[in-house]
């Protein structure tokens, strides 16, 4: 009579534990990166959003300052139209042509 | 023992089955079943969330040298909400507030809604700043709750808002385009669900295509005008001065590139600051300008010309017998100035803005010819992507009687929205290529694509030579008639037409004393960079179109040469002089 000898040094029940281990490690772990991924990206969408809103305040200076100029009697202001302009051929400004 | 060790693994596989489909299932109610009431839950109680706040895709104008600026975005802050039910002290919370918002509610409507104890949630601030809302937030004051906001911001107020639209409620709970762009690109600035709650169980369960393909990222994203918001300054600024000097009941005025239909400028006054609609009048809440028809006036001569030089008609050289006044199945027809010219050329007619001659030159096309040029110009829709654009009316034309002929001609009895009007007046500055006028050049996509935004290909309308023709004629006027020439440019040659329409009584006839004024003019003449038509409705105290329109117009053909160096295309010597003067 043949003894038995298992090929692993361990039971297969105790394989299956392992696994189960792992995969419980493996998904806890998983959790926790998607839910740290998720508040990064939170973080970050906010972040942008408030770079937006401050781009837009930038933007709505600018605006405002074009329509001051705009809306500017520079004559009221002392500045006079020249008397005339003068046209001038545009000159190369490399030295390619 | 076999045996035993398979009962073992079938048990212990039941068991992590069990576990995972009882997972599952919670999965499922949690994330789909219960999956918006979390949500919510999760908003309150968590203030600096992102989640569950308003988003939408931006509107952009573009500067000259293609740098995009906000036209309609998003600003970020705060809003403070009680809850009545565990508000124990209300004087001491409408103090607490008060030190940080102040005035931003009366103590006594503060009071009445921290009495309403059957509800949980009120909110009694919006709008607060990013400090004021973390200084609140850190007073933790019982019952009164701090959430993060976000709302549409128009960064430009009054500039080309009816064009760009608003967003609002409307009839139902949902923030959604109602006018202008915001309404007519919904679908692109809309944003179908807050991305950041997306996970991937929720996905798998409710929609597995969006996992694999991003639909919306292919749909959603930022619109970008062909707008350039320092000429659109300019022109509204031009508009709010003739319409204040002349007491107008309204003026508006567009700028197109004729070669594209890329508009530059587009503007009615008044208007409005979208950031402040409290206390706005619905009815500027429109764009006049492709909802509203006019009877323009004589700025039709052009294309009367244009149309019988194409026909072959008339030729730059045929003469007439300008007799003054005619009548036309009973009613009678008369040059402005009710003057007989004798015999002249057919260029008169439009340098001279004669009635009589525009409705000769009706006569001699014919009405099945007039009739098929003028429906050609004016018998479909622009397709210019702004919500609500308006029919021509043209129904005089489809009448035996001449007279409804001879007064189109010149610009009565039919009516025209001003978007109509300048893609028609287009193709004669266009070598007789008519295109579709246009707000949006691109779209940039959430996925980091920028997608050009195509606009149907130009339609022949009249052929090169009797565009060039009447570009001619037109050009004259700014030569020689405009300001008695003194609006000539030496460096630039300028086409032009003014018109000076009489307003309808609403009882089938015209006042003698009240008119619509409008101008069109293009340049450089023969091969145009910009076409500008304004109008002026009701202007008190004046008659003529020459008077009210010629300033702002040169105005801006002075500004948009300056502006985008437009080189002069006559008066400079051809050869190696290296300089020409001309006066200002």
């Amino acid at each position: 009579m043949h003894n038995a000898h298992p090929i692993l040094p361990f039971s297969f029940l105790t394989l299956c534990y392992g696994i189960v281990g792992v995969l419980v490690v493996t998904y806890i772990g998983l959790i926790a990166v998607v839910m740290s991924s998720a508040v990064l990206t939170v973080e970050f969408s906010q972040s942008v959003k408030n770079d937006v809103a401050a781009v837009a305040v930038l933007e709505r200076q600018y605006l405002t300052i074009v329509a001051h100029i705009t809306n500017t009697n520079y004559t009221a202001l002392g500045y006079a139209k020249p008397l005339k302009k003068e046209f001038v051929r545009a000159e190369s400004v490399t030295a390619l042509r | 023992m076999r045996a035993q060790f398979r009962s073992r693994i079938r048990l212990v596989l039941a068991f992590v089955f069990f576990v995972a489909l009882l997972i599952l299932v919670r999965l499922y109610f949690i994330q789909i079943v219960y999956g918006q009431e979390y949500s919510r839950k999760a908003d309150r109680q968590y203030a600096s969330s992102g989640g569950g706040l308003f988003d939408r895709g931006a509107l952009y104008f573009t500067r000259k040298d293609g740098t995009l600026i906000s036209a309609a975005t998003l600003s970020t802050g705060f809003l403070v909400a009680i809850n009545p039910q565990i508000l124990v002290n209300p004087e001491a919370a409408y103090a607490a507030l008060q030190t940080v918002v102040p005035d931003f509610m009366s103590r006594e409507a503060f009071l009445a809604a921290a009495e309403k104890k059957g509800q949980v949630y009120i909110e009694v601030a919006h709008r607060l700043s990013d400090a004021d809302g973390q200084t609140l937030t850190a007073k933790n004051i019982p019952g009164v709750q701090v959430f993060r906001e976000r709302w549409r911001q128009y960064p430009g107020g009054t500039l080309a808002a009816q064009s760009v639209g608003i967003v609002s409620y409307g009839s139902g709970d949902t923030l959604a385009g109602r006018t202008g762009l915001e309404k007519f690109y919904e679908g692109t600035l809309e944003r179908s669900g807050n991305s950041l709650y997306k996970n991937f169980f929720a996905e798998l369960f409710s929609n597995v295509s969006n996992l694999v393909v991003a639909a919306k990222d292919a749909r959603e994203g930022d619109i970008v005008m062909t707008i350039e918001p320092e000429v659109q300054t300019r022109l509204q600024e031009d508009l709010i001065k003739v319409t204040q000097k002349y007491s107008s009941k309204e003026s508006g005025g567009i700028i197109m590139d004729p070669a594209t239909g890329a508009i530059i400028a587009i503007a009615n006054y008044p208007s409005y600051d979208a950031n402040e609609l409290q206390n706005v009048d619905p009815s500027v809440l429109g764009n006049p300008l492709v909802e509203h028809m006019h009877e323009f006036g004589s700025i039709m001569k052009p294309l009367t010309m244009t149309a019988g030089l194409d026909a072959g008609v008339i030729t730059p050289t045929t003469t007439y017998n300008d007799t003054g006044c005619i009548t036309v199945n009973t009613a009678r027809i008369c040059n402005w100035d009710l003057k007989a010219r004798g015999v002249i050329e057919v260029r008169q007619i439009i340098e001279q803005s004669l009635n009589v001659g525009a409705a000769w030159v009706a006569t001699e096309l014919g009405q099945d010819t007039f009739r098929d040029y003028f429906t050609k110009l004016f018998g479909t829709k622009t397709g210019i992507d702004l919500p609500h654009e308006g029919r021509a009316l043209l129904g005089n034309l489809m009448k035996p009687q001449q007279i409804g002929y001879d007064t189109a001609a010149y610009g009565q009895g039919i009516a025209v929205t001003p978007v109509q009007m300048v893609r028609a007046l287009g193709a004669i500055a266009n070598g007789g290529m008519m295109v579709t006028p246009h707000l949006v050049s691109a779209v940039r996509l959430n996925s980091g694509i920028t997608r050009s935004v195509e606009w149907s290909q130009p339609t022949s309308v009249f052929s090169a030579t009797a565009a060039h023709d009447t570009s001619v004629m037109m050009t004259a006027v700014v030569d020689e008639k405009l300001q008695n020439g003194a609006a000539k440019i030496p460096t630039m040659s300028v086409a032009a037409k003014t018109g000076t329409a009489q307003l309808t009584n609403g009882q089938g006839g015209y006042y003698t004393d009240r008119f619509f004024h409008s101008f069109v003019g293009f340049f450089p003449s023969y091969n145009p960079r910009f076409i500008i038509l304004l109008y002026t409705n009701d202007p008190q105290g004046v008659t003529y179109a020459s008077d009210t329109l010629s300033p702002s117009f040169l105005d801006l053909v002075h500004f948009l040469i300056d502006y985008y160096a437009v080189p002069p295309d006559r008066g400079i010597p051809a050869q190696t002089d290296s300089a020409s003067t001309t006066p200002v």
